[in-house]
């Protein structure tokens, strides 16, 4: 009989959203995940596993009053109740592989597949899943933007991979050289935690995000060019244990601010780069090597305005 | 200069002119938008040489900043003073521009280089062709009288970065860019000076 069952909800997960392990294991009817697969430190699943705990106790307490549908397992338990060839695994549930069942009883911290997957997407650059051309500029999806032009994608397991975005690159031009913080170096949001070499010339370039240095990108040393090449994939600086990233993540631009925030820095180019006329264009990207186009001394003048930094 | 004060509206008006050798009925398309669009009356000055002092050899383009400082040595009685050419223009950052002008300043140019669809390796489309250049001479007539980039991508002062935003956009202004056209070019009706360009 239509109209006497409970309605069902459609639960669409927009483009770019992946559902919490909470909502996969069927726990709870609708939950994005917003911290990156990083449970360990997500308030939401100290949240749910309290409230699980809790629950748990007042069934034991007053089994008459417990509601036992209502959150009286975690979502690992969940998953363990499911046959064997339904419990994914998480880099499946996550998309990095195609299929993988659970081997460990998603017991992660001592899984070996975890540890290898781990090792293998830190020294990988992660493909960008789209990118939009925002003023003739490229802005990648998914990543986090710093007002000094660097970038931050938190990854699996709650590290935050940076680099450069697109502006900057063109800005500075073919770099000569790059300074990598030591491993275990403490980075501080808006604070100079990189630099690169151009004729001589160097600038400081700003950490997106608080956090410690857990890998740098090494093929930069021999290889800077890579950064010209591939801003957000191949050039990436440096992988970080954030400890502030929450905080950090609010002051950065991410989606439609990053793209007001790359037009607006556009115009600012155009503007300082022809401050003695006072032009405005109509038309036109930017030419790929910025720096080639602009005086010596108007270059260090302009890569400090744009990288913010001294 | 003095002396212009006080003279009619009537004289006062937005000048047209090709670099280099242009199709009559684009430079006539071009007075005419413009002039009907603000409502001023137009003129057709005799066309100028192809500013072959701006050609980039590196870049096989012109410098049309190059041009446009060219152009402010050039006095007139006019409210502004709209060049166009077909030569393939830049300015130094930039790979291309359809047009350039000094905001607030006595000039503008245009290329309708990039403006043909044949560029594109589109089929020759006269009407659309037409309907770029239109666009684009009112985006850097807004410029001359002062108007800056807007946001609104329908408004003809969105800034373009390739020809689908242009196509995108309307030829006419937003509410608030009109506002604030309407305003400069008043203040240009009421207080006419002769531009003479400053060494």
């Amino acid at each position: 009989m239509p109209g006497k069952g409970k309605v069902q909800s459609m639960k669409i997960v927009p483009p770019g959203k992946k559902k919490c392990v909470w909502m996969e294991a069927g726990v709870v009817s609708y939950k994005l995940c917003d911290n990156n697969y990083d449970c360990p430190t997500c308030v939401y699943d100290h949240a749910m596993q309290t409230k699980v705990a809790r629950q748990k106790e007042s069934m034991v307490a007053k089994p008459a009053e417990a509601q036992p549908d209502k959150f009286t397992a975690t979502w690992v338990e969940k998953m363990m109740m499911l046959p064997a060839s339904s419990r994914k695994c998480r880099y499946m549930i996550t998309g990095e592989i195609g299929r993988k069942l659970c081997p460990n009883a998603y017991e992660c911290g001592t899984c070996s597949f975890d540890r290898m997957m781990q090792q293998r997407l830190q020294s990988e650059p992660m493909a960008v899943s789209a990118s939009v051309q925002v003023a003739g500029f490229e802005v990648a999806d998914g990543f986090y933007y710093h007002e000094g032009h660097t970038w931050a994608r938190p990854e699996y397991g709650g590290r935050v991979r940076v680099g450069l975005d697109d502006f900057a690159r063109r800005l500075i031009g073919k770099l000569s050289g790059i300074e990598m913080p030591g491993i275990g170096h403490e980075l501080k949001q808006g604070e100079a935690g990189f630099g690169v070499r151009r004729n001589g010339k160097s600038a400081g370039i700003l950490s997106p995000v608080d956090g410690v240095v857990t890998r740098i990108n090494d093929r930069l040393l021999d290889h800077p060019e890579l950064v010209n090449a591939s801003p957000y994939e191949e050039g990436w600086f440096a992988i970080v244990e954030p400890t502030r990233l929450r905080k950090n993540l609010k002051d950065l631009y991410y989606g439609e601010e990053a793209h007001t925030f790359t037009s607006e820095e556009k115009e600012r180019l155009f503007s300082m780069a022809n401050d003695d006329l006072n032009i405005a264009a109509d038309g036109g990207i930017s030419v790929e090597d910025i720096s080639e186009e602009l005086e010596e001394t108007q270059w260090l003048r302009l890569v400090k305005a744009f990288l913010r930094s001294k | 200069m003095e002396s212009q004060r006080g003279r009619p509206a009537l004289f006062r008006s937005l000048a047209v002119c090709g670099l280099g050798a242009m199709d009559s009925t684009v430079i006539r398309h071009v007075a005419e938008h413009i002039s009907t669009r603000s409502c001023m009356p137009y003129t057709i000055i005799p066309e100028m040489d192809i500013p072959a002092y701006a050609f980039d050899e590196k870049r096989g383009q012109y410098n049309s900043k190059v041009i446009l400082k060219r152009l402010m040595q050039f006095p007139h009685d006019c409210i502004r003073l709209l060049a166009v050419t077909q030569v393939d223009l830049f300015v130094p950052i930039l790979k291309y521009v359809f047009g350039l002008a000094q905001v607030g300043g006595p000039c503008a140019l245009i290329s309708t280089y990039r403006l043909r669809p044949e560029f594109y390796g589109h089929d020759p489309d006269r009407d659309l062709f037409m309907a770029r250049i239109g666009k684009t001479a009112m985006h850097e007539l807004g410029h001359s009288l002062g108007l800056t980039h807007c946001r609104n991508r329908r408004c003809v002062m969105y800034s373009s970065t390739r020809i689908n935003d242009t196509d995108l956009k309307r030829s006419d202004f937003c509410p608030t860019c009109f506002e604030l056209f309407r305003w400069h070019l008043e203040k240009c009706r009421v207080e006419p000076n002769l531009y003479v360009p400053q060494n």
